[in-house]
């Protein structure tokens, strides 16, 4: 019975369920529910980064350095033991029918790739650049399961009960229970993301080469497992093999090749799978703490060496990096004021200015799986190459639901920000503009005050013009005609949504509107 | 036991030929192709509908409206001065409410029916006897807001009615006799489906139709894109209302949205009346909310279409109405 395996085992199952399940519950009314934004607050990778990038202490990052700490004590147990991307890999590469076993000298190459992905996004932090997002672990995960298996999974059950309802003309208590589940846990509609193969692949793309190598990704590329490896090097739990003969039998077991020739562990490699403690014939190797004499006390005899040059300079280039941080700390309520820079899409509501929402959003999918209306969807390339996968409000599919304030709720680094309803309301995503060569009263003279009717400002920003158009049995015939007060208008979008007009909408909101002079 | 495992596994690896592989890809292909139309032939009813007979009810005064304070007591004293809703709900029977909660907004903001409204007569139907009230909106804006932050769900819920979502595959297409704009609308099954339909709007202004009433009410069991009903809306309001023939429409005049309707949002745009009235004949119903928000009738597109087509009385003189104080 390999007890710590199973243990293992059992941690993993349960932390990638507890992953899937907060992602599912991320949806109206996150009442009660977990918040998604915990995941990306435990992260190290993106809140140490983005806080660096865009020099604001982002609220929670304290809570990534309990990571961390966590680390130095017991080494990556967060690959092995939480991490969901690890386990689907581990699970993937469980159908892999050779094992191969790389050489030490290949080994030693593979892993240091994942380093030198760390100092390239570290330089980018400090030059600005938020490179982050990009190979973090944690938010491929997220976005796969937000975008791309949610939404399979919620539409497959949906499509199995709507056709065994229908075919078989079920409506009564199969009927009744195909409600209530759309009422709780099924969700009123299995949601529609555009661009989501796009995502498919980029995760499969990660995921699919641990059916050649195990592990690989951990291994050579995560950065985040870079971060850990680093801070576990030198950690209090380690791996002790005793009089060990060199076997290799251990070594041929290990999924991250952190066991050389020799049998020795290389530091910051193992990620405490257990696996060699039951694969050892000799049951020598064990996991234990090191001995209180192999921790160097700073300030204990022969060990006053104090700050060397090398250090200070290091000191000095770090403390450069945090610069500019002025009066940041803490998150501002309001957001800032709307200056430079606008997208080609129609952004969330209070969102940041584009360059810097492109510099703090981390693609997780929080907002776009919370939508009510499905209206977030994920850009692909509309806003250019660095913004793959942020989100943008396609009003034909969702609108922005005026009394809503979910998605700045969900995000984890305040790119759209927390607000309160009535600030939210205020918010101007873009401004309405009619084309007058399409929509029915200005080009046809027919009556339609679709848009006009659902305008949620209280004060509508879409008003009827009143047109004599004649009399007729001795009443006076009207026409309703639609504008835009640009002042009223908050880009909401619900207007496009219910404009009859196919293929193209007779009203659609401009992204640039806002900042014309108005 | 030898034997079968040995059947098992020869059976598991018999090599098939290739004509014989095309076969069974090919049965397969049919089975499927053709399992569509034995199965519709064999279980599945006509998807077109002719909608619901209109059943002649009559309540022992043409209209009734009662004024005061608490719409619960309102409702209770409108519906027993129209004969009781054992007249319009036969025991053991499905009855539809149809509220309007098609919008995310507050009681307090009169875009939706109050829902002490729709409580009360959901009580009333059970008390009367129905097996099942269902109640459901068409919404405008999201439907679990809508639910929820109108009120009606909860209340609804209480008094032990089906409160769920409509479903937009769950439609039936609606055939007329006469030639009509609204031929092959898709109409919410549920809504055809039932032995009583009770129409309760709440009276609130609309730019185009100028009143929101009980006829617009019911755009609320269609689907489709229901943005092109909007040109030529008199016809096409007055044929839904044929269609579904509702036994009885409860107007909530408790309080009123005078402008920037249907949506609303403005606390000084409402105006509280008060009151609650209750018809079995619709045009009677909208005809007495324009004379209570001093409108002429016939500005009202679906109310002159139904007077130019004689479909109920829109004339308020005509009709006996019984007025109670609550």
């Amino acid at each position: 019975m390999k007890k710590l395996v199973a243990l293992r085992r059992a941690s993993q199952i349960l932390f990638l369920l507890l992953f899937v399940g907060i992602l599912w519950s991320t949806t109206y009314p996150m009442s009660g529910a977990i918040p998604p934004e915990i995941i990306f607050k435990l992260d190290p990778l993106v809140m140490v980064f983005l806080s660096l990038c865009g020099r604001v202490v982002l609220p929670g990052a304290v809570l990534s350095l309990i990571m961390i700490a966590a680390t130095l004590v017991f080494g990556r147990f967060f690959c092995g033991w939480v991490c969901p991307l690890g386990t689907f890999n581990d699970g993937l590469s469980s159908l892999r029918r050779s094992k191969r076993v790389p050489a030490d000298a290949s080994n030693r190459k593979i892993r240091s790739v994942k380093y030198g992905l760390l100092a390239g996004i570290a330089a980018c932090a400090i030059a600005g650049f938020q490179a982050a997002w990009f190979f973090d672990p944690l938010v491929i995960f997220a976005r796969f399961v937000s975008l791309n298996l949610i939404p399979t999974v919620t539409m497959g059950l949906d499509r199995l009960f709507v056709t065994a309802i229908q075919k078989f003309e079920l409506y009564g208590g199969l009927y009744d229970f195909y409600r209530l589940l759309k009422g709780s846990i099924l969700g009123i509609r299995a949601d529609y993301f555009s661009n989501a193969w796009t995502i498919l692949i980029f995760f499969l793309s990660v995921c699919l080469p641990v059916l050649l190598v195990s592990r690989i990704w951990c291994r050579m590329l995560c950065p985040l497992g870079a971060l850990y490896a680093w801070a576990s090097k030198k950690s209090w739990l380690e791996r002790k093999t005793g009089e060990c003969t060199g076997c290799g039998a251990c070594r041929a077991e290990c999924r991250m090749g952190a066991i050389r020739d020799d049998g020795k562990t290389v530091p910051g490699e193992c990620i405490l799978c257990m696996d060699c403690v039951y694969s050892c014939p000799a049951s020598i190797t064990t996991f234990g703490w090191k001995k209180p004499a192999r921790v160097p006390r700073p300030g204990a005899a022969g060990n006053q060496r104090g700050m060397t040059r090398s250090d200070f300079l290091l000191l000095l280039a770090a403390s450069a990096s945090f610069l500019g941080f002025r009066s940041r700390l803490g998150l501002a309520q309001t957001p800032p004021a709307k200056a430079g820079g606008t997208a080609a899409v129609v952004r969330p509501p209070g969102a940041l200015p584009e360059k810097d929402f492109l510099d703090r959003c981390i693609r997780c999918g929080n907002c776009m799986k919370v939508c009510v209306t499905n209206g977030l969807q994920p850009v692909f390339m509309e806003s250019g190459w660095e913004g793959i996968w942020t989100p943008q409000l396609v009003p034909e599919i969702g609108y922005c639901e005026y009394q809503c304030t979910l998605c700045g709720g969900v995000c984890p680094t305040g790119a759209i920000p927390k607000l309160s309803r009535a600030v939210k309301q205020k918010q101007v995503l873009g401004i309405a503009v009619i084309a007058r060569n399409l929509c029915l009263p200005w080009a046809e003279g027919k009556s339609c005050i679709v848009c006009e009717e659902h305008c949620p400002t209280p004060d509508k920003a879409i008003k009827n013009e009143k047109i004599l158009l004649g009399t007729s049995l001795g009443r006076k015939q009207y026409l309703l005609r639609p504008v835009v007060v640009k002042e009223l208008c908050i880009g909401c979008g619900i207007c496009q949504k219910v404009c009859p007009l196919r293929p193209s909408r007779a009203i659609r909101v401009d992204p640039a509107g806002k900042l014309q002079p108005q | 036991m030898e034997k079968i495992l040995y059947q098992l596994e020869s059976l598991l690896r018999r090599q098939i030929s290739r004509r014989r592989f095309v076969a069974i890809v090919l049965g397969w292909l049919l089975v499927l192709l053709t399992d569509n139309v034995f199965l519709k032939r064999a279980f599945a009813k006509s998807e077109a509908s002719t909608g619901r007979s209109p059943r002649g009810l009559r309540g022992e005064v043409d209209l009734a409206v009662a004024e005061g304070l608490d719409p619960y007591a309102n409702t209770v004293a409108v519906v027993a001065a129209m004969g009781g809703m054992e007249r319009f709900v036969a025991k053991g029977s499905t009855v539809v409410v149809k509220p309007n909660m098609a919008w995310d907004r507050s009681p307090e903001q009169a875009a939706n029916t109050d829902p002490r409204v729709v409580a009360a007569l959901v009580d009333l139907c059970f008390k009367a006897g129905a097996k099942r009230v269902n109640v459901f909106d068409v919404t405008c804006n999201d439907a679990r807001r809508s639910y929820e932050n109108s009120g009606i769900e909860k209340a609804a819920k209480a008094q032990g009615a089906n409160v769920y979502f409509a479903d937009q595959w769950n439609v039936v297409k609606a055939r007329f006799s006469h030639k009509s704009p609204m031929e092959d609308w898709p109409i919410l099954r549920d809504a055809v489906v039932c032995d009583t339909f009770i129409n309760v709007p709440v009276m609130k202004h609309h730019s185009l139709t100028e009143m929101t009433l009980s006829m617009k009410n019911l755009m609320g069991v269609c689907g489709g894109t229901r943005g092109l009903m909007h040109s030529g809306i008199g016809p096409k309001l007055v044929d839904l209302t044929q269609f579904i023939s509702p036994e009885l429409t409860v107007i909530d005049a408790t309080r009123f949205l005078t402008r920037n309707g249907p949506t609303g949002g403005n606390p000084a745009d409402v105006v509280t009346l008060n009151k609650v009235f209750a018809a079995t004949d619709p045009t009677l119903a909208d005809a007495y909310a324009c004379s209570l928000a001093d409108k002429d009738p016939m500005t009202i597109p679906y109310l002159a279409e139904a007077a130019a087509r004689n479909f109920g009385n829109w004339d308020i003189s005509k009709a006996n109405i019984k007025t109670i104080s609550v």
